[in-house]
């Protein structure tokens, strides 16, 4: 196990790691699990080619890594993986956005033949997460997120309870050709009262655009059938030259973590949603 | 600017200074205090290149020192650098020394064995000091024994936004090793041609470009510019979707097709070409009929990527072997496992 954990607070709350080297916990019915893997091989690669119809995937995809929390006694899971993102990428065609040096290249000579490639090279996502429930065949149930007035309680996640699980899986990343960065990675970390877990995408082409789309999610333990599960959405987006026109810097080395500069960038997109598990359970 | 091209100046007016005295010498016969001197520069090297492989960095001012000599090594070169084989050449480093260490186990120390790098030996790693003074102490000690070409992160204004700047910053608390190292990278070769057959490059090929002479007329002294020849050598990418030329979404960066290479290798009447520039996850991947092949370098990419890493291996009549091999041991390494630090993330 790479994180050190003290066995005191783990059994304090009633909780135990998973063994035979599986990396998470199981806590109040509840069992967390995260999986990181290599990035999927060439032979891997072309076969999710096939299975997305695309002929470009980000150049690291984590493609068996993945964050799991089951409740076990409702069946209800939720997931994260690289698989589900990408089809969500595939499903939102955004236009190409160009590079600063694309203005110059107008003026190049082309070429005798030339294609112009023009699919979302950043892998935008508006993925939020997967869920299933899980369940013997014979009923029928199902999950879905539904709008709610209720938030995410923030101050209570800031207390600094003891953390007995935390793990960070990346679910995929490109280099953008050296043009910046796409990265989408799921956070998670576990408290004796609840679990919290940030799914980011971060984009930053330099030069020109930062794009932060987070899902937060928060459970916190009780004891009733079903759990009681809050999601937030907040999709933050700029240009550098807003950016600029506010008087911050727009050098891309200032926009290296988007943990420190998330606050520049305005709210496009914000809600909150629960988790409805509806059915004849 | 302005700051570059006076240095510049000063650099070259150092280097013509160097080569007159070097002029001098060979007519004079080398008198017995200069070649004792000689000598001391050597053994200085030596000491160099034992500290720096175990990952320990040069003083500010031997680093100046080296880079003045590497400087006049380099300027001698061709934008086409004629290499012999038996040679072993490498992709990408990116600043992880532990790595390129076990890359020199795997391949065997230089000079035994002749080496061809084809950039990007800066940024993303936690080590592209070492890493880079390191090569670049071994091409002044052995300069027929290693060819270092330049990468698209060989240049200023990528080391400022990946890795490179900061960890000068960091390590010398100034930015002067930056400046001397960058200064270097504006001399560095941007191809080699191994015994006329073997075309190898950073990133790829440009329409600009359709002979081997049409590279060596670039005037390659002078920062990566943003479009043209130069540009394109060091960051085109190969593309299976397109035949011939296609533009990147990006609105910059070209890729070519498999009857781009085919017209260039028949052209310049060379076998295949041998670049790097991407990561591939079994090291080194060949495309379009065995025409082109890249290779990758950097085990374990970024620590976290779980990829293994390749050199080509040719033998005195170009006979291929690629040896693949994983990121350095953790116990081998300096600092230990970077653990996910628990955070109070919001």
């Amino acid at each position: 196990m790479e994180i050190e954990l003290d066995e005191k607070d783990l059994k304090a709350a009633g909780a135990e790691m998973l063994t035979d080297g599986r990396r998470g916990l199981r806590i109040h019915g509840w069992e967390i699990e995260s999986i990181k893997r290599s990035i999927l091989n060439s032979s891997s690669l072309q076969q999710w080619e096939e299975r997305l119809q695309t002929s470009h995937l980000p150049e690291m995809v984590f493609g068996e890594s993945s964050l799991v929390l089951k409740h076990v006694s409702s069946g209800v899971k939720i997931h994260f993986n690289a698989f589900d993102a990408l089809t969500g990428w595939k499903q939102e065609p955004l236009p190409p956005v160009e590079v600063p040096a694309a203005a110059q290249w107008k003026f190049r000579s082309k070429p005798f033949q030339q294609v112009i490639l023009d699919y979302d090279y950043t892998f935008t996502s508006p993925y939020c997460g997967s869920e299933t429930i899980e369940m013997d065949s014979a009923k029928h149930v199902s999950v879905n997120w539904e709008d709610c007035e209720e938030q995410i309680d923030v101050v209570s996640l800031a207390t600094k309870e003891p953390i007995l699980f935390y793990d960070e899986v990346v679910l995929y990343e490109d280099e953008l050709a050296d043009n910046g960065v796409s990265l989408l990675t799921v956070k998670v970390r576990v408290m004796p009262n609840c679990w919290f877990l940030l799914l980011r995408f971060w984009l930053r082409v330099d030069g020109v655009l930062m794009r932060l789309r987070d899902t937060r999610v928060h459970c916190i333990f009780s004891d009733s059938a079903n759990p009681v599960i809050l999601r937030e959405n907040c999709w933050r987006e700029a240009t550098f030259q807003a950016l600029s026109v506010k008087g911050y810097p727009t050098d891309s080395a200032s926009y290296s973590d988007p943990s420190i500069i998330s606050q520049r960038l305005p709210v496009i997109m914000h809600k909150t949603q629960k988790l409805k598990v509806s059915g004849n359970l | 600017m302005i700051y570059l091209i006076v240095c510049c100046d000063i650099t070259n007016n150092q280097i013509a200074k160097r080569r007159k005295g070097k002029h001098t010498r060979t007519k004079k016969f080398v008198a017995d205090a200069e070649s004792l001197s000689e000598r001391e520069v050597m053994s200085d090297l030596d000491r160099q290149i034992a500290q720096l492989k175990k990952c320990e960095p040069l003083k500010e001012s031997e680093v100046k020192a080296l880079c003045l000599k590497a400087m006049e090594i380099l300027v001698e070169e061709s934008n086409v650098q004629r290499v012999d084989a038996p040679v072993t050449i490498c992709g990408d480093i990116h600043g992880q020394f532990y790595d390129m260490k076990e890359l020199f186990r795997v391949g065997d120390d230089c000079p035994k064995t002749n080496y061809l790098f084809l950039g990007d030996f800066v940024d993303r790693g936690f080590y592209s000091v070492e890493t880079f003074l390191l090569l670049l102490a071994l091409k002044v000690r052995y300069p027929d024994r290693i060819t270092l070409i330049r990468g698209n992160h060989e240049s200023r204004q990528i080391t400022q936004v990946y890795g490179f700047y900061d960890e000068c910053l960091r390590k010398y608390g100034s930015v002067n090793v930056w400046r001397y190292c960058t200064d270097i990278f504006d001399y560095l070769s941007l191809s080699a041609l191994i015994e006329n057959k073997i075309f190898s490059v950073h990133g790829g090929l440009s329409p600009a470009i359709s002979t081997l002479d049409q590279i060596r007329t670039i005037d390659r002294k002078q920062e990566v510019p943003h479009d043209g020849a130069m540009c394109d050598l060091l960051w085109s990418d190969p593309e299976d979707i397109v035949d011939g030329w296609g533009l990147s979404p990006r609105g910059a960066g070209y890729l070519f097709g498999g009857s781009v290479v085919n017209a260039f290798n028949h052209t310049n009447n060379i076998d295949y070409i041998c670049r790097a520039h991407q990561l591939v996850m079994e090291g080194y991947k060949w495309m379009f009929n065995n025409q082109i092949v890249t290779v990758w370098s950097a085990p374990n990419y970024c620590y976290r990527c779980g990829n293994v890493a390749a050199i080509l291996e040719l033998d005195e009549n170009l006979n291929k072997q690629f040896r693949v091999f994983d990121a350095a041991p953790q116990e081998s390494r300096g600092t230990p496992a970077k653990k996910p630090a628990p955070d109070y993330f919001l």
